[in-house]
């Protein structure tokens, strides 16, 4: 495994874990924030 | 149009532009529900409107444009008065200059198609084929004309096709596909994803790609990465994504035909008297108060009533009845009927929102953007589908980078790519929608208002229909059936006569019968009308008397040879009024209320559906008895007042069945409300159309049937929409991934996965569409 396998390893787990952080966690917590105004 | 409810809440709708699938009607709403000062939303994908509920002291309807606005769609603020029909003339304008926008995009997008592919293949051959298009030996015998017409093009470096190719692909990305960028950019600001997420990324992933490979060419062959450029594969996923959204915008358009056909009904202009003037003005100008002139072959320009002449109005529009009614002075007329034979002065009450067709097409228009139970499962889905397949991309693309072929990168910028394209859930999002709309735009042809998704689901699950006797099974008007007696004509003479002043329906009955025989009838004197009993008088100066045995004990008369014909009427349900002359009863009008012809074929029907029909009626249990005798009904609910139909319908679901009940709307209302399906028999009264799920503006008992064969064939089409939608997804996505490559070598490409997305949405609505058609009315 090249050093650019492992970059490219670590970087599509970290944007995978990001996308699902993104719209699942931040978009529900913004939406019970603005429910609760 | 706006409306303010008796507390500080108003409603707004809204035209909005631009919106292609349920994720994108369900973030606008979503953002709407969030926005300060509203209470609810509900956004119409299929007639691309927003209805807005609002307080009014905290938000203004230009911020709640804004709103909309912020999200990437457009959107109007529509004028203060608009009626029904000018939001629904807006909303064509409006799909109109989509559809134009979307032809003239869709007409670059083909040609810079085209040319990229036409161009990509001297390019390929200096630098060697990067991920080969399967398409593009398609385009090999327009390569060869353009190097026979021009052989120079041999000399012409990779550099110069690359740029070449980013200026054809700079304006479909700018102009032609910026929608899908801006869109994809606010859907993220909102924390949402939707299918423009996933073309923006797709080719946006492709595009800069290729940008990068374009500035830095020889950068890269300097390290030993090929220059490969996949300016044609965007081009094309753009171009198949236009062709789809065409097609889709335009079988949309046909499915709000009906919504059409209704707000065609009413007239352009409306001739109004003004001081002794007749004068002809456009229909928005009418106002209440007006009044107006109908010619015969006129079109009643708006609600009111009769004040002056006579004719016969056609109101077969809204009632289906073809046979056309009598108008006098003094009755009401409804807008967009038709005067049939003579001149009407009309004095106008009601007009725009507020007429009986107003009413009817908002019904409609609600009932075809309100959402099925099964529309939550499309929802749930599409709104974790988007990240979860951006998260597939991106593994896709590590798999690929680290295990796959070389160019490697290239193969698994390609595989990803294909995976975003293929995976754009517009099917899904169509599938329930598209056949609530077309199936309530039918029935609304067939005059069978359908409230909408979740009755026609219900309406799908029915096993009982519990018909509410009067007015459904029978007329609802009673009759002469027999007149009983020695001259038959001379003895309804009499009894109609002295039945002319009678406002009781057993003697309008007689006078009818008379007056359709024929006879003359004449003035009685000393009319006298006894309550509960019958009525009594002098004509041509015998002594008359009309009523039942009360009024006999009373006369202190005996029924005679009578009274064994009459017990055997009133056992068949049949009311027999008795005629006395002269001190001694000459015969017997025998009345009834008749059973409907269609009551037999539909409950005959029903039975064939699988459906048990079941008779609830205030009458005794032997008339009742009788009625459903004649019309194949076999439970009968008899002798039950109104208060208590309610309860019974709850009984017969307590046995576990799912329960309609068919009524007149009126004193039937809690039952209606009560029942799994409340079927009201109306003609376009408020209450019958508010009181049921379902309005048969026909009152054709065999309408019930058809009501529930249009749902069984919409819920039919909408599982096979979403099982065709899921399963597309389903195999697309493995084999965009590159699932079959290790075994088969078989693999996808984004313009592949593009025509395939086409393909799909297509398909469902062209599915859909066919709701247009099978239910007849003869059914």
């Amino acid at each position: 495994m090249t050093t650019a396998d492992l970059v490219v390893i670590i970087g599509g787990v970290a944007a995978i874990a990001w996308v699902n952080w993104y719209f699942f966690v931040a978009g529900r917590q913004r939406g019970s924030t603005a429910r609760h105004q | 149009m706006t409306t303010t409810s008796p507390t500080t809440s108003s409603d707004l709708t809204i035209p909005v532009q631009g919106m292609t699938c349920a994720a994108c009607s369900s973030r606008i709403q979503r953002v709407l529900e969030r926005t300060p000062g509203v209470s609810a939303a509900n956004v119409n994908l299929m007639t691309g409107s927003a209805t807005v509920w609002y307080d009014p002291s905290s938000i203004t309807p230009d911020r709640l444009v804004e709103a909309i606005r912020d999200t990437g769609y457009g959107a109007v603020l529509p004028a203060p008065d608009e009626s029904a029909e000018s939001l629904v003339d807006a909303q064509d304008a409006a799909r109109e200059d989509e559809i134009g926008d979307l032809r003239r995009k869709l007409a670059l997008s083909l040609v810079a198609a085209v040319l990229t592919m036409v161009f990509s293949m001297p390019l390929a051959e200096l630098v060697g084929h990067g991920v080969a298009d399967p398409l593009m030996p398609l385009m090999m015998p327009l390569t060869d004309l353009l190097r026979r017409v021009a052989p120079w093009i041999g000399g012409v470096s990779a550099d110069t096709w690359r740029w070449l190719l980013l200026a054809l692909t700079v304006p479909v990305v700018g102009w032609a596909g910026r929608h899908f960028y801006t869109r994809a950019w606010a859907a993220f600001l909102h924390h949402s994803a939707d299918m423009n997420t996933l073309i923006a990324v797709g080719t946006g992933a492709a595009f800069a790609y290729s940008v990068v490979v374009t500035l830095a060419d020889d950068w890269l062959s300097a390290r030993g990465i090929a220059p490969h450029v996949y300016y044609e594969a965007v081009v094309w996923i753009i171009a198949l994504i236009l062709l789809g959204s065409l097609l889709e915008a335009r079988a949309k358009s046909r499915t709000s035909g009906a919504i059409r056909r209704l707000a065609g009904l009413r007239p352009d202009t409306a001739r109004v008297a003004r001081d002794g003037v007749e004068l002809e003005i456009p229909l928005a100008r009418l106002r209440p108060g007006d009044e107006a002139v109908i010619r015969p072959g006129e079109k009643i320009p708006a609600d009111g009533t009769v004040v002056e002449g006579a004719s016969h109005v056609d109101e077969s529009m809204l009632s289906g009845e073809p046979i056309p009614v009598g108008k006098r002075p003094g009755d009401t007329v409804v807008g967009a009927t038709l005067n049939r034979n003579g001149t009407l002065r009309v004095r106008v009450e009601r007009v725009g929102a507020d007429t009986v067709l107003s009413r009817i097409i908002r019904l409609v228009q609600q009932a075809q953007g309100s959402k099925a139970p099964i529309q939550r499962l499309a929802d749930r889905i599409s709104a974790v589908f988007v990240p979860v397949v951006i998260s597939i991309a991106i593994a896709t693309f590590v798999l690929w980078f680290v295990l796959g072929p070389e160019p490697a990168h290239l193969q698994a910028l390609v595989a990803a790519v294909t995976v975003l394209i293929i995976a754009c859930p517009c099917a899904m999002g169509l599938a329930v929608p598209t056949a609530v709309m077309v199936s309530t735009g039918r029935g609304a042809e067939l005059g069978i208002l359908i409230k909408g998704g979740e009755p026609l689901e219900r309406t799908e699950r029915l096993d009982t229909v519990v018909f509410d006797k009067t007015g459904t099974v029978t007329e609802g008007r009673p009759a002469v059936q027999q007149v009983l007696g020695g001259d038959e004509s001379s003895l309804l003479r009499l009894a109609a006569s002295v039945e002319r002043l009678s406002e009781h329906p057993l003697g309008e009955a007689i006078v009818a019968e008379a007056v359709a025989r024929g006879l003359s009838l004449v003035e009685p004197q000393g009319f006298e009308s006894r309550t509960g009993r019958g009525v009594a008088g002098r004509v041509e100066g015998r002594t008359v008397a009309a009523g039942n045995l009360a009024l006999l004990v009373e006369l202190g008369v005996s029924p005679g040879r009578f009274a064994a014909e009459a017990e055997r009427l009133a056992a068949e349900g049949v009311t027999p009024v008795y005629v006395v002359v002269d001190g001694s009863v000459a015969g017997v009008v025998a009345v009834a209320d008749p059973i409907r012809p269609a009551g037999r074929e539909a409950v005959a029907a029903l039975r064939g559906m699988g459906i048990e029909s079941v008779m609830l009626t205030g009458d005794n249990a032997r008339t009742a008895a009788s009625v459903a005798r004649a019309v194949g009904i076999e439970r009968v609910l008899a002798d039950v007042l109104p208060e208590r139909k309610l309860e019974e319908i709850r009984r017969l679901q307590d046995e576990g069945r799912s329960v309609a009940m068919v009524g007149d709307g009126l004193n039937d209302a809690p039952a209606l409300a009560r029942a799994d399906v409340g079927i009201a028999m109306g003609t376009g009264t408020d209450v019958a159309m508010e009181a049921g799920d379902i309005t048969l503006m026909r009152s054709d008992p065999l309408d019930v049937p058809r009501a529930i064969r249009l749902a069984r064939r919409t819920m039919r089409v909408i599982r096979q929409n979403l099982f065709w939608a899921f399963v597309y997804n389903v195999i697309g996505i493995p084999i965009a991934a590159g699932a079959l490559y290790p075994a088969f070598g078989i693999r996808l490409t984004p313009a592949m996965a593009a025509a395939a997305m086409a393909v799909s949405s297509v398909s469902v609505v062209a599915n859909s569409l066919r709701l247009r058609k099978g239910v007849k009315r003869e059914a």
